[in-house]
């Protein structure tokens, strides 16, 4: 079983990444539920998908539960923190999107020390992807997802082959897929060189 | 061509629960598909646009969910198979239609999709659709996975032509929107036309007929039953060998069930009952008196608890019930399995189980859903403030617009259902001072509006109606509405234009604005509010997302914020709101990236100090 929690915000690929990591499985001969979040959310606010690879029943994640934690964006990173059990692994990716409620409550968005420091009380390992930078340089700056599945392979977190996960990817992926598949690469490559 | 419509039998692809309904109306041979789009089920309704013409089917987006089951009702009849689907809500207008069909009774296979939505994820209530089915006599199934819906939906066309009578379909959120492995069989074509054979004594319900007819379902209904005693659909699981302790569930709190019985390491029966309405007593009974105690686990009311009491106190058993009633299990919100976990410890006096403390999280600065960058409601609300100077009260309606119900703008007072802005504005107008003004979407405009703009007209109501027409549906993602000229796919629709409607309503007084143009949006409204009458405002622009993706318009001029004439007054955050402007550390700025360049910000700046980047 790999229970993976994904957070983001609205617009950000976060279902498709799901959707991806649901193929990867399939492809791999394993089960697999994925929980989506539609409708009311998508309009910029926080989204969350779950991956559970594996024979479960229910497709939620409870508190405390997730193996994995695959953070789109640093303030959702976060908010899914509690999901997160103790030796969960966190990939995030290091993008700030600031909500409007920063502006109208003059509140305040955490610092990249901050985030880090929060996670680590919470969970085992943390890996920040500079996912839009890896995304950008591999001529797909929207791809910032397909950069965080790649990490999401690299990390071996969920007991998936490589290879099954590009191809789930050029299964969900229709534009660029060569380009894509090199931001697919490179976050995998970002994972495997800090050896999570 | 979509992969749903390509897989070939024995193949297991990964599917929505919503794209598994229509692999398996497809693969029963449906010939005509309706819907109005709504949030849990709109993507039963988007995925048959996208195969339909492959697949050589009809399918509509209807105007309402009660044209959208006439639709289906009236092909049906005729002898071919049809699928209406719709979210909880949208039965509440279908049911007219629905309750006596089933009187009728049908001669194709009819199925009556409804998605509800335990927690109102996306909804104005968390009613349970289950009742229809008590309510109408109509038989229910289940589905807890994409799978089950798969099957069921293929099933429940069988099932309705055997008994001669609809069949609703019920899958919550969580049902709908779970993706999962579907083993799918193949697609097999069934008759696209059938000549409608005339029976008055069974299709036209005048009170001597509907009396008759409603024996007939009753009788149905009993065959119903024992079908259901048979149904593959109902079935007992043995969680670590079984034993006295039992748990009868469905939907997708049965996966919910499982899951903690397995965390509990409980030694339990599981009925799962999947064809649950008529309930098959007769295996409920057997199954209670092979039990000591028996959970009943299901999400909102409960229905299947209530029945299963009744049956101990008919048949005389003894079997304890633990459910909603003794408080083991909660009446409101979605489930989990730790929920569950919780319940079946209470039931089986265990000790509750463990679950890892959480982290707490910090107060995070939160991220509610907000309108858009170039959002052509912001502009249209900004206007109606400024026009108002807030001293009015709104009656709101369902679509992105009702997002306007939170600061900055707090333009929404009272909003109940579909179309409730312009009834309930006659209401509020009766016994008010104040100005009143009602906005609606377009969608929601043609859907349920009309009837209280008639109303309003004949009565002689004094409001403003504000038509936010923003040329799409957009909450639900953006599929057409009788002021659209073509389906997804390009196929050609006839546009009724709403101001034609309005016109024929009886309404003397209408302008149409562009809500970009602020000044002439602020101006208007206040033309309008000195109206002896009705007056309707039709706020003309296409949804920024649209634009966006069709290029229409799309970028106007991107917009700045000139540090050095900026005021710091905040107007631009405090009394508008867009997700590209930012005031972070007393710096207000615009980001580039997200600005979508309607400029309408630079029009609310009392400093002019926002102004067109440089291309």
């Amino acid at each position: 079983m790999s229970d993976i929690f994904l957070a983001g915000v609205g617009g950000q690929g976060i279902i498709t990444a799901s959707r991806i990591i649901g193929d990867a499985a399939l492809l791999a001969g394993k089960n697999v539920l994925l929980s989506e979040t539609h409708g009311m959310a998508q309009r910029g606010g926080s989204v969350v998908c779950t991956a559970r690879i594996g024979d479960a029943h229910g497709a939620l994640i409870l508190d405390g539960r997730a193996d994995v934690i695959l953070g789109f964006e640093l303030l959702e990173t976060l908010r899914a923190l509690p999901k997160a059990s103790r030796s969960a692994a966190v990939i995030s990716s290091n993008e700030t999107i600031v909500p409007l409620s920063v502006s109208t409550q003059k509140l305040h968005y955490p610092t990249l020390e901050e985030a880090k420091e929060e996670i680590l009380k919470a969970a085992g390992k943390l890996l920040f992807v500079d996912a839009r930078k890896l995304a950008a340089e591999s001529g797909v700056p929207m791809s910032s997802n397909v950069v965080m599945i790649g990490a999401l392979a690299g990390s071996g977190c969920t007991g998936l082959p490589k290879a099954e996960f590009a191809r789930a990817v050029e299964l969900n992926i229709t534009r660029k897929v060569s380009e894509n598949i090199t931001a697919f690469n490179r976050g995998f490559d970002e994972a495997r060189s800090l050896s999570l | 061509m979509e992969r749903i419509l390509t897989a070939r039998a024995g193949e297991r692809i990964l599917l929505l629960g919503n794209e598994a309904i229509v692999r398996g109306a497809l693969e029963a041979g449906v010939a005509v598909a309706s819907t109005y789009p709504g949030t849990p089920a709109s993507e039963i309704g988007d995925t048959f646009a996208r195969v339909a013409k492959d697949a050589g089917i009809y399918f509509e987006y209807s105007t309402n969910e009660m044209v959208a089951t006439e639709i289906a009702i009236g092909a049906a009849a005729s002898g071919v198979r049809a699928i209406t689907s719709m979210k909880h809500v949208g039965l509440n207008v279908a049911a007219d239609a629905l309750l006596t069909f089933a009187y009728t009774g049908t001669r194709g296979g009819f199925v009556l999709v409804t998605a509800d939505d335990p927690s109102c994820h996306s909804s104005q209530n968390e009613q349970d659709n289950r009742y229809y089915a008590l309510l109408g006599g109509i038989p229910l199934l289940e589905p807890s996975s994409p799978q089950e819906c798969y099957e069921m939906t293929k099933k429940a066309f069988e099932i309705s032509e055997q008994l001669e009578l609809p069949v609703i379909v019920r899958t919550t959120t969580r049902v709908s929107h779970v993706r999962g492995p579907v083993v799918v069989e193949e697609i097999v074509p069934g008759p696209k036309k059938k000549e409608f054979v005339k029976d008055p004594k069974r299709f036209v319900t005048v009170p001597a007929v509907a009396r008759e007819r409603h024996l007939v379902l009753l009788e149905r209904l009993k065959q119903a039953e024992d079908r259901a005693e048979r149904s593959e659909f109902n079935r007992t699981i043995k969680v670590e060998g079984g034993g006295k302790l039992g748990i009868i569930t469905s939907s997708v709190a049965a996966d919910y069930a499982l899951d903690a019985a397995s965390e509990l390491k409980l030694s339990v029966d599981v009925l799962k009952l999947g064809f649950s309405h008529p309930l098959p007593r007769k295996m409920v009974s057997n199954f209670l008196k092979e039990h000591t105690v028996v959970a009943v686990v299901e999400e909102l009311e409960p229905v299947v608890e209530t029945q299963v009491r009744a049956i101990c106190q008919h048949s005389s058993i003894n079997t304890k019930i633990v459910g909603k009633d003794d408080g083991a299990l909660p009446r409101a919100y979605e489930f989990d399995q730790s929920i569950v976990a919780a319940g079946l410890a209470w039931a089986f006096d265990l000790k509750a189980p463990e679950m890892p403390l959480p982290e707490k999280a910090e107060d995070l600065p939160v991220r509610p859903p907000v309108l858009c960058a170039g959002c052509p409601h912001s502009a249209t609300y900004f206007a109606v403030n400024k026009a108002t100077n807030r001293k009015a009260i709104f009656a709101s309606d369902i679509g992105c617009y009702t997002l306007g119900v939170s600061p900055p703008y707090s333009a929404a007072d009272l909003l109940v259902c579909m179309g409730s802005s312009v009834g309930t504005a006659g209401g509020l107008a009766k016994v008010n001072d104040l100005p009143i003004i009602a906005f609606i979407g377009d969608s929601t405009f043609y859907h349920a509006g009309i009837p209280g703009l008639i109303n309003a007209v004949h009565q002689g109501h004094k409001f403003l109606l504000m038509i936010l027409d923003n040329r799409t549906t957009a909450m639900t993602g953006h599929q057409p509405h009788p002021g659209s000229c073509k389906m997804p796919g390009g196929e050609k629709l006839t546009e009724v234009p709403i101001e034609n409607v309005v016109k024929g309503c009886g309404v003397k007084w209408m302008k149409i604005v562009d809500p970009y143009d602020v000044e002439l949006t602020t101006e208007t409204v206040k033309d309008a509010l000195a109206q002896p009458g009705v007056s309707v405002i039709i706020a003309r622009r296409e949804c920024a997302l649209v634009a966006e993706r069709n290029a229409i318009d799309a970028i106007l001029a991107k917009q700045y914020i000139d540090q050095e004439a900026c005021k710091k007054c905040r107007t631009c955050v405090d009394k508008f709101q867009c997700p590209a402007i930012s005031s972070i550390d007393k710096v207000q700025s615009i980001d580039d990236e997200l600005c979508a360049g309607c400029g309408v910000c630079a029009q609310v700046c009392p400093h002019n100090a926002i102004k067109e980047a440089k291309k």
